[in-house]
């Protein structure tokens, strides 16, 4: 690979996608569902990705994941090829994804007794402690249908911070909201991110949701999805309800949209 | 249009409230009418009175022994079911050999009529608890291994990739995730079998026994004891009934997040 043609050090890349592509079948005429996708995520940024529905997103963040093995290209974290899923990196699904069997707090430490069949004293000190910070300790004893779907959400997120990842890859959290929890859970996203400062990869059709909630905004085309801009987000922090109202926020969605409704604009 | 009926008078509405309890009453008085005033006599068809009368023809401790030898015989053929089901169909979930070796030969023997393997397996095994609790099993443990198998195969792609986020064991991706997934199902499946395993029991005392309601009731029908025939068929009723209630508690008791929300 051409790696003297990355801009960005190394070094400081967190992430770092080169030439990403991926085709689920294996034959050369067989269309490609991502393509040419270039990525660096630095350390604690917040990096989202926006583009209509099918355009590969969540197929790039199986990629980040190591659930799934590019076919073109290279993804790599902390400078390591990704060929499978790593300790250092945390999940938030879509839809919660939380076990309807266990209870908030035994979904929390799910994944250590799933990764070891056990937990320690501490580590329940530790889940307690992350339910507080997510403001669920009342709810740590109830089963998940027992609580609204954007309390649901937090748990997933709080699950995924369990055992403390340096990346937290986020698949969609927020699309099976309704419009007012979604907002809501957003500024609540920032609140936990502000203190559990970590590098976040965040996948979303919202525009909205991608310039209030990110630093850069990947943008990506139809499928086969390939980047038709990287777009700096140079709102000040901490962002609030303001910030949807300023006139800069309002700038920054209008050029996004202008890519997602004008589909053929060269990268 | 599926309007519920609301009935406006006190007596009126108690009797829309127990209307099912009120039918069955009304039926079984019917069929007493029928009995007394039709003149049909209690070797072809007794009336509810006799049967009721039936139940005291039979000493109390013959009934016991009776109704313990099929419900023995139904819960273990339904216990040895549920030892062979699962485990068989976590194999076949894991191994897509497995699934293809075994699966042919589970339908070849779900469509081989039990009724007429009876006989068979009673001259292999011999007239004792064996053979039947074998014939019982034969009958439920096909609707065992597809509810647990589509449950655990249903298991949302998500869960299965938090397993694998995880690089969790395979074994714990079954029995954390895929089997607690697949509860739901499994306990429909047991309350399929549950059912089949009585039916297993009295097919296997039509075949060969010395006791247990199906014995009995063949045992009766066979000296014209009709009303006595009727009483063991009510309690074979019950039994089922019950059986298939304590299902429902089970599941209720121990596993009250499987059960369909009510709302």
């Amino acid at each position: 690979m051409e790696d003297k043609n990355t801009t960005d050090g190394n070094k400081s890349a967190y992430v770092s996608m080169k030439k990403v592509g991926h085709k689920f079948d294996p034959r050369p005429d067989a269309p490609m569902v991502v393509q040419d996708i270039d990525l660096d995520i630095h350390r604690h940024e917040f990096v989202a990705v926006v583009g209509p529905s099918g355009c590969g997103k969540s197929t790039l963040l199986r990629m980040v994941a190591g659930l799934l093995i590019p076919s073109h290209g290279e993804v790599s974290v902390f400078n390591r090829p990704v060929t499978e899923p790593r300790d250092d990196v945390g999940i938030v699904f879509q839809k919660a994804n939380l076990l309807p069997w266990l209870t908030v707090r035994k979904n929390v430490l799910f994944p250590l007794k799933h990764k070891y069949g056990r937990y320690s004293p501490s580590d329940e000190k530790r889940a307690n402690e992350l339910l507080e910070m997510a403001g669920l300790t009342q709810f740590a004893d109830k089963m998940p249908d027992e609580l609204s779907g954007g309390m649901q959400q937090r748990v997933g997120i709080v699950r995924a911070l369990l055992l403390n990842p340096d990346i937290l890859l986020m698949d969609e959290p927020f699309s099976a909201l309704d419009a007012l929890t979604r907002e809501q859970i957003g500024f609540d996203l920032l609140d936990i991110w502000k203190k559990n400062p970590k590098t976040v990869l965040f996948i979303t059709h919202s525009i909205s949701e991608a310039v209030l909630l990110s630093d850069r905004i990947l943008v990506m085309s139809k499928r086969p999805g390939s980047v038709l801009d990287l777009i700096e987000v140079d709102l000040p922090r901490p962002r609030s309800s303001q910030t949807i109202n300023s006139p800069r926020f309002a700038e920054l969605t209008d050029i996004i949209r202008g890519y997602i409704y004008e589909p053929n604009v060269p990268a | 249009m599926n309007q519920t009926y609301q009935p406006k008078t006190w007596l009126g509405q108690q009797a829309n409230r127990f209307a099912p309890g009120l039918f069955f009453i009304g039926l079984v008085l019917l069929w007493e009418l029928i009995c007394r005033f039709g003149n049909v006599p209690n070797y072809i068809l007794p009336s509810p009175a006799a049967i009721f009368m039936a139940f005291f023809d039979v000493e109390f401790s013959r009934w016991l022994t009776h109704l313990w030898a099929t419900l023995r015989v139904a819960l273990m053929g339904f216990g040895l079911s549920i030892l062979i089901a699962i485990p068989l169909s976590i194999g076949m979930m894991r191994s897509e050999l497995m699934n293809r070796v075994l699966y042919p030969a589970l339908i070849v023997i779900q469509s081989t009529p039990v009724v007429a393997v009876a006989p068979l397996i009673i001259v292999l095994l011999g007239t004792d608890d064996p053979s039947r609790v074998l014939i019982t099993c034969l009958i439920t443990f096909f609707p065992l291994v597809v509810s647990t198998t589509t449950g655990m195969l249903e298991t949302p792609p998500e869960m299965i990739e938090l397993s694998q986020s995880l690089r969790a064991p395979r074994y714990r991706e079954t029995w954390q995730i895929r089997i607690p997934y697949a509860i739901p199902h499994i306990f429909s499946g047991l309350r399929v079998s549950i059912t089949l395993a009585i039916i297993g029991a009295v097919v296997a005392e039509f075949v060969a026994a010395e006791e247990g309601l199906g014995y009995f009731i063949q045992f009766s029908t066979s000296f014209f004891k009709i009303p006595q025939a009727f009483a063991g068929l009510i309690f074979l009723s019950v039994i089922s009934l019950l059986l298939f209630k304590s299902i429902q508690w089970i599941q209720a008791w121990f596993f009250p997040w499987s059960l369909p929300k009510k709302k």
